[in-house]
């Protein structure tokens, strides 16, 4: 579980779309390998495996060792709820806003 | 205690442009949503489905053209509704927009205000407030 000072860390972690999609991934899947997971992005597994050291590291997944496996679940947290609703949603409105931006600047 | 998102950004265009492209179902599709259906009044009711692939329903609060637009929305198959703040402000290089996006929880201490301000208005949805 992520502390207070480690919003930052969070905040990092999602202001990426694929590890936000990721999240959701695994927030789905209950326990899933990166290999599972990079079956449903256009992304390598390699590229999953670091995108989830990542999500790891900020405290929003975690891997647990099954047998030659590592599964990753979603770390359960009252507080990560808070912090990861935050970092989702404000990473949403950043890119809409970009989108937003490039529209008007090419004259709607 | 509030789950608060703020962002705050400069657009070159005037305060009308920006609110055209705010509530102009065509123009949304290129940022926001496709698929916008909106009745641009207070207690209006607001269906789209996002650019990140979700349905989301809802309803209008305040639509006061070209300051302030705020609405209320909820992913289907989402428990929680949040609250959404767009306003406008003329500024050197355009138009300044601050959004808001708020959930329900943090809202709830302002529930009375919010409801007796809300309590005329047809059609709003008591349910999308009380979290």
């Amino acid at each position: 579980m992520p502390a207070i000072d480690s919003r930052d860390a969070v905040f990092d972690a999602l202001a990426d779309p694929t590890r936000r999609r990721l999240l959701t991934l695994v927030g789905d899947g209950g326990a899933v390998t990166a290999t599972q997971l990079a079956a449903r992005l256009p992304v390598t597994r390699q590229a999953v495996s670091k995108h989830l050291g990542v999500l790891a590291e900020a405290g929003l997944v975690h891997p647990a060792r099954e047998g030659r496996e590592v599964r990753y679940r979603l770390t359960p947290a009252p507080l990560s709820d808070a912090v990861a609703w935050m970092a989702t949603v404000g990473g949403q409105w950043d890119d809409r806003l970009a989108a937003l931006r490039r529209q008007l600047e090419a004259g709607g | 205690m509030s789950d608060e998102v703020r962002r705050e950004v400069e657009l070159p265009a005037s305060a009308e442009d920006v609110w055209d492209a705010l509530t102009d179902p065509e123009r949304l599709a290129g940022w926001l949503a496709d698929a916008v259906e909106v009745e641009l009044e207070p207690g209006g009711e607001l269906s789209m489905r996002t650019l990140e692939g979700e349905r989301r329903t809802g309803w209008v609060e305040h639509a006061d053209a070209p300051r302030r637009l705020s609405f209320w929305w909820r992913a289907d198959g989402d428990e929680e509704t949040s609250r959404v703040e767009v306003l406008l402000e003329p500024s050197e290089e355009g138009t300044r927009v601050t959004v808001v996006e708020t959930r329900p929880l943090a809202v709830v201490e302002l529930r009375g205000l919010e409801l007796s301000a809300r309590h005329e208005i047809p059609g709003h949805r008591p349910l999308a407030l009380a979290a």
